[in-house]
């Protein structure tokens, strides 16, 4: 709380650098134990992925035992049966015949009550969405990759597709851990993820950018810093945004599903809440992280590291310096000549020579029109 | 505050309330999908593999068919591998299912007589018995074809050795056909094609051989050219007529002016247009339908779940928006109450198109797409974040509020339309690539992002701009959820100044 107030504040209270080690370990644990779940357990492949028919049978009083009883009649024992909402029977069976469907799809009605839905799927439709779903997946890639190269950098462009391919595995493993169906809900679930995280991922990038853009002339700075600089300034946007677009798929979850009974809603609002999360904590930990470890081994940055490092080795600062309000602001507008002699917050830095900038704040511009 | 802001503010909103009052004054309504609001979609396979042009024609075939059912906006199209119909809102969905999955058969029957008054006869029995059906044994009341209240014969009771009532394909003048008993059906042609004989267009007509073939056709022939009862000679014309029909409906109706034809040479002429002549040749090349088709996939929604799904979207989507709504402004305050305005403003210009594109495309709202929308509504409300956070930072950094304004926005739009651009890329290669829910879904979250760059640029920023001129605005910034250090710049430099001695 006191950290949120001290963002809400705007001032830099998380060090995010010292953070990314262990965001990158617990990370690489979840991706693992997710692909580990996704390659024993797999996935819980929903009707539209594995053929099959499904009834929705109005029957105010039927029990499971009755509707076991009446679809070993019409010769489909196998059937799975569930109750929901009440008054409503759910059916699953593998019939793919598209005969044999309506004939037990008549059986139920004279038996049970009206078919108020009836979904059969043959063998193949699974495998054509799937392969559409992977050709469209892999083209996203390349095209979202080239798009952050051309208007970013390409070492942004490897740290927001890390990011989402990230997001992307969690979100399947938490369907395959928790064994939640499959549906085509459930894609678009995962593409609206991607679309999320990358979202996130190009906001907070183009903060990193504008910061260095307007920091790292001065070469004081290690890019760990600039960007640590960058994410405080931008958790709070992150934060915001996460909650204002959390907030409508809560709704859905709770007020679609859990009252109102849309099973649809309810399958799409659990995935799009965990890609919401991942989606955030992704772009501001571990897309970050990647651009800062790969910008650190660029020649200029590596110089600027060793510099400034040598500079604090007398060890009064452990961790990532602080970049103060007043010395992010001080370098930005270098065509005035506003630096206080001897001011300056150097306190945190006492072994630097000439202090950036006084606490003059750059006068208000006049109002031209 | 520039003039062209001013221009622009006003601009979008008179355009949103012009669009929205358009749309009721127009009446547009946004088309619901299947899933919400009932009805049969099945998506249908060829066994076999299947030109561009034989799916082509099984689309219009089942179209012909599906109209008769009076689904406000039927949606079939070919797939790669087959058909898909889908058919919201239908009421008699066994019918529906049973239309679109049985393949009609092609038959030529001879015709009895053209009237184009409606003999309405209900408890009736075509069914004839004897070597040939004789037209006389209709007039004489021996045989009664079975009619129905329109004063055709229904598709159901359209039997081949019955005698029919029918309409002619493309003509409603009301012409009605008295036809008698099939004697040949579409498995004797072999193949027709449009040929452009003596100026003009004819269907040259190619049979196989053998008895389900030319020399059936030939046996009718010679009948119709002498004009035998069985296919009499019709209002003073010197032969008798031999009707196609297909799927209940007399695709052509030409005279038999040869006691004999040679199998690859018989011509229809009728003084048809191109297409009329590419139309019938389909027709009599490919039957009733040029494949045969088989459902793969079936879904049948009822009303009332289709109902009910649509309820719980709309009441998620206004609980959601209102807790939104709640939030911005308790946390941005005047600046939270420009962001709704702007949502408005988005909104209110996406329900006009969703509603245009209903009424006028025939483009279908679906769940996916009331998704979609939902999900936007989280995009759009970040622009403005995105803003105000960038403005609160320049305010903290010391600027006044309203050099602030003037500056944040351009950097803050720039970073918006990099986030909504790869939105974008993402929703155009989902529209592009995929099928089904997730095109609908890619739609409306790509309309969704473009009328949020639209309401950021037009609206939002030139609002906050206007509001940052009123003297209210600086004297005041708390009320905008604004920090208040930078409005009051010359006491924050003492104390920094303090705090750096």
């Amino acid at each position: 709380m006191k950290t949120l107030a001290a963002l809400y504040r705007g001032e830099s209270p998380v060090d995010f650098p010292s953070l990314w080690r262990p965001a990158a370990t617990a990370s690489l644990v979840a991706v693992l134990l997710g692909l580990l779940s996704f390659t024993v357990l797999g996935l819980n492949l929903g009707l539209d992925f594995e053929g099959g028919t499904s009834y929705e049978v109005r029957a105010p009083d039927a029990s499971v035992a009755d509707v076991r009883e009446l679809m070993a009649d019409l010769g489909a024992p196998e059937a799975r049966i569930q109750l929901v909402d009440d008054d409503l029977v759910l059916v699953r069976s593998d019939v793919q015949d598209p005969a044999r469907a309506a004939e037990i799809r008549d059986g139920l009605t004279a038996g049970l009550g009206p078919v108020v839905a009836f979904e059969q799927v043959g063998p193949t439709w699974g495998d054509e969405v799937t392969d559409k779903a992977v050709t469209a997946l892999i083209v996203f890639f390349i095209v979202v990759a080239m798009y952050i190269a051309v208007r970013l950098e390409w070492k942004m462009a490897v740290g927001g597709l890390v990011a989402v391919a990230h997001d992307i595995v969690l979100s399947v493993g938490v369907y395959s851990v928790f064994r939640f169906e499959i549906t085509p809900a459930t894609v678009i679930a995962f593409l609206t993820i991607m679309g999320y995280s990358l979202y996130d991922t190009i906001v907070v990038y183009d903060k990193v950018r504008e910061i260095v853009g307007r920091l790292g002339a001065t070469e004081r700075y290690t890019y760990p810093e600039l960007m640590n600089l960058a994410l405080n300034r931008v958790a709070m946007r992150s934060i915001n945004t996460s909650v204002t677009s959390a907030i409508p798929v809560l709704s859905m979850l709770l007020v679609g599903s859990v009252i109102m009974g849309a099973a649809t809603l309810r399958e799409f609002a659990v995935a799009l809440l965990v890609g919401i999360v991942v989606g955030s904590y992704s772009s501001l930990f571990l897309a970050s992280s990647l651009v800062s470890v790969l910008k650190e081994r660029e020649e200029r940055w590596s110089l600027i590291g060793t510099k400034v490092r040598g500079r604090t080795a007398d060890g009064a600062t452990t961790g990532t310096r602080t970049i103060e309000r007043s010395d992010a602001v001080g370098t930005e507008t270098r065509a005035t000549p506003r630096r206080a002699p001897g001011g300056g917050p150097a306190k945190r830095r006492p072994t630097m020579t000439a202090p950036a900038s006084g606490g003059v704040p750059p006068r208000p511009r006049k109002k031209k029109r | 505050m520039p003039r062209r802001q001013l221009v622009h503010l006003l601009g979008i909103v008179i355009l949103s309330v012009l669009a929205s009052v358009m749309t009721v004054v127009w009446g547009n309504e946004p088309l619901l999908g299947l899933d919400l609001q009932g009805g049969v979609s099945v998506r249908l396979v060829a066994t076999e593999p299947a030109t561009e042009e034989m799916l082509d024609q099984t689309v219009s075939i089942i179209r012909d068919r599906v109209d008769g059912l009076g689904v406000a906006e039927p949606e079939i199209s070919r797939t790669e591998t087959g058909v898909l119909v889908s058919l919201p809102g239908v009421d008699d969905q066994e019918r529906a299912l049973s239309l679109v999955g049985t393949t009609a058969e092609l038959r030529f029957r001879p015709v009895c007589a053209v009237t184009t008054t409606a003999r309405v006869e209900t408890a009736a029995s075509g069914s004839w018995s004897g070597a040939y059906a004789m037209c006389s044994d209709v007039g004489s009341g021996v045989v009664v074809p079975a009619v129905g209240s329109d004063g055709y014969t229904d598709p159901e009771d359209d039997l081949a050795d019955h005698f029919v009532v029918l309409g002619l394909r493309g003509d409603d003048s009301g012409q009605r056909y008295l036809l008698g008993p099939s004697v040949l059906t579409g498995e004797a042609i072999a193949d027709a094609n449009p040929l452009f004989i003596d100026y003009q267009w004819q269907v040259g007509l190619d049979l196989h051989q053998g008895r389900v073939g030319v020399d059936g056709f030939n046996e009718v022939a010679a009948r119709c050219y002498m004009g035998d009862p069985s296919c009499p000679r019709i209002g003073g014309s010197a032969n008798g007529r031999l009707a196609i029909v297909l799927d209940g409906q007399v695709v052509t109706a030409p005279s038999i002016r040869a006691p004999e034809f040679r199998h690859d040479a018989i011509l229809i002429s009728g003084g048809f247009e191109k297409a009329e002549a590419d139309d019938v040749s389909l027709s009599l090349r490919y039957g009733a339908l040029p494949v045969e088709l088989e459902p793969e996939n079936t879904r049948v929604v009822s009303a009332t779940i289709g109902e009910d799904s649509l309820r719980a979207g709309v009441v998620a989507g206004l609980v959601g928006l209102l807790l939104v709504a709640v939030f911005i402004v308790s946390y941005y305050r005047i600046l939270g109450l420009v962001a709704l305005f702007s949502l408005a403003i988005s909104g209110a210009l996406l329900w006009a198109i969703v509603a245009h594109l209903g009424t006028q495309s025939g483009l279908a709202l679906t769940l996916a797409g009331v998704t979609g929308m939902i999900v936007a509504v989280g995009v759009s409300v970040d622009s403005n974040v995105v803003y105000f956070e960038h403005l609160k930072e320049d305010v903290r950094d010391g600027r006044t509020a309203r050099s602030s304004v003037d500056r944040a926005f351009p950097i803050a739009f720039s970073t918006i339309v990099k986030a909504d651009l790869a939105s974008l890329i993402g929703a155009g290669l989902l529209w592009a690539l995929t099928v089904g829910a997730v095109r609908g879904f890619a739609l409306y979250l790509g309309l969704a992002t473009i009328l949020d760059l639209v309401a950021t640029y037009f609206f939002m920023g030139p609002m906050v701009r206007l509001l940052a001129t009123t003297r209210w605005f600086a004297e005041h910034p708390k009320r905008f959820g604004l920090p208040a250090s930078g409005a009051v710049p010359v006491r924050r430099a003492g104390t920094s100044a303090e705090v750096g001695a």
